[in-house]
């Protein structure tokens, strides 16, 4: 049903391309990736590797997740795609994340504000690992000691090091916290510390402090798809270590758009 | 037990209240998405700008006055993979907007469906996910 969905997609793609030719890069062939007699892109075919034989993460990334049609109208003519684990990333839990009395606290502080000091809603940087699930596109550039990951909202970056390098002791807290990746068999394990202390994880306000450890694992079962174990250990706002795994879809055939949050929100206006 | 389910129904209520959609860059607390704006007018300014457009409609109100509507879409590289332009509407274009009204403000409001002046669908989009899909915890 998902891969039906995408090759849907692509074909709409594909037919829809014409008609949007100019339209910058949006339907411009991505050169180089595998493809069906078609011209569809190969979803199943294996996933790329380095010339040191890794496999190579590099391209465009969204959520993995089946179009739905959540369009009430007979004559709709869209359908939304999000990552559900936007909003809770603990959905696929059984008992939900462990949070501690303080994150419980934090919680149903933001609740009763209504989530308006989700920094997401003030156009604060889309901080990892909840870039993954956010609304907009990834791009991840790979080189041998370092991988890059950019993202569309407010056109931000990340830089994960490959050289083998510790992680910094007592960093100054970022965003994005410090992140180094080493290989275990055919999957990246990205290590990060030194994050901010007042992150939240989705929409509900999932907190991560300055005293979690952030452990990405990052495979890539074919070309078409990644899967990233999102463990965390932060004993400030879990009771325990507990992790998630979120599927990610290869975006081909289009470009990166910048979407500069600031240009013009007047959402915060709103709340009153 | 009782403590559980009510647990879980206040999960899934919050998760409601902070619904979003794939365009939304923020909780859309804001607005009250149960309610309905069924409008038609004249358009008289666009914004096509992040993290959101928006257009500004003239409506005839019930006294026949103009009253000038303000409605929040998705952003502009939400609506360029939809197909959309920066010229798909323009000052002067005849619209039908549906959508959800600010909670404190009276002209304000977030589209979710947008028809020229003849009915045709411009723009679907959507208010909201259901929050029991996200399985509360």
């Amino acid at each position: 049903m998902r891969a039906a969905s995408r090759l849907a997609l692509s074909l709409c793609v594909l037919t829809l391309g014409p008609a949007l030719a100019g339209a910058q890069w949006l339907t411009y062939p991505t050169p180089g990736i595998p493809r069906l007699p078609n011209g569809a892109p190969n979803l199943k075919a294996p996933a790329p590797r380095t010339p040191d034989g890794k496999p190579d993460f590099s391209g465009m990334w969204f959520a993995n997740t089946p179009s739905r049609d959540f369009c009430k109208e007979k004559d709709c003519i869209q359908e939304e795609r999000m990552a559900r684990e936007q909003i809770n990333l603990g959905m696929k839990l059984k008992d939900g994340l462990p949070y501690t009395e303080w994150s419980k606290e934090q919680m149903k502080a933001r609740r009763a504000n209504g989530g308006r000091e989700d920094p997401h809603a003030f156009c604060m940087p889309p901080n990892f690992p909840r870039a993954w699930t956010l609304p907009q596109h990834s791009r991840i550039v790979q080189t041998p000691r370092m991988m890059v990951v950019l993202h569309e909202f407010n056109a931000a970056y990340r830089e994960i090091y490959l050289d083998g390098r510790p992680l910094p002791v007592n960093p100054n807290p970022t965003w994005n916290g410090y992140s180094t990746g080493h290989w275990e068999g055919d999957a990246l394990v990205i290590e990060t510390n030194g994050i901010r202390d007042d992150m939240w994880l989705d929409i509900q306000g999932s907190p991560i402090t300055e005293s979690g450890r952030l452990t990405e694992r990052l495979t890539r079962p074919n070309f078409g798809l990644m899967t990233i174990e999102i463990a965390v250990n932060d004993p400030k706002a879990y009771t325990k270590p507990w992790s998630v795994t979120i599927e990610m879809a290869a975006i081909v055939d289009t470009q990166m758009l910048e979407e500069i949050c600031l240009e013009n929100e007047k959402d915060a206006k709103l709340f009153k | 037990m009782i403590r559980q389910v009510s647990a879980v129904a206040a999960g899934i209520a919050f998760l409601l209240a902070f619904a979003p959609t794939t365009w939304a860059h923020h909780s859309q607390s804001e607005y009250d998405l149960k309610g309905k704006v069924d409008v038609e007018g004249e358009i008289t300014k666009v914004e096509w700008r992040s993290p959101h457009a928006w257009i500004y409609v003239d409506v005839a109100s019930d006294k026949g006055e103009k009253v000038n509507w303000s409605f929040e879409l998705p952003s502009p590289v939400t609506l360029m993979r939809r197909g959309w332009t920066r010229d798909s509407l323009k000052p002067g274009d005849r619209v039908k907007v549906t959508g959800a009204p600010a909670k404190n403000f009276p002209t304000v409001a977030i589209a979710n469906f947008i028809r020229d002046g003849s009915g045709k669908p411009l723009f679907t989009g959507t208010t909201q996910v259901s929050g029991a899909d996200a399985d509360a915890k």
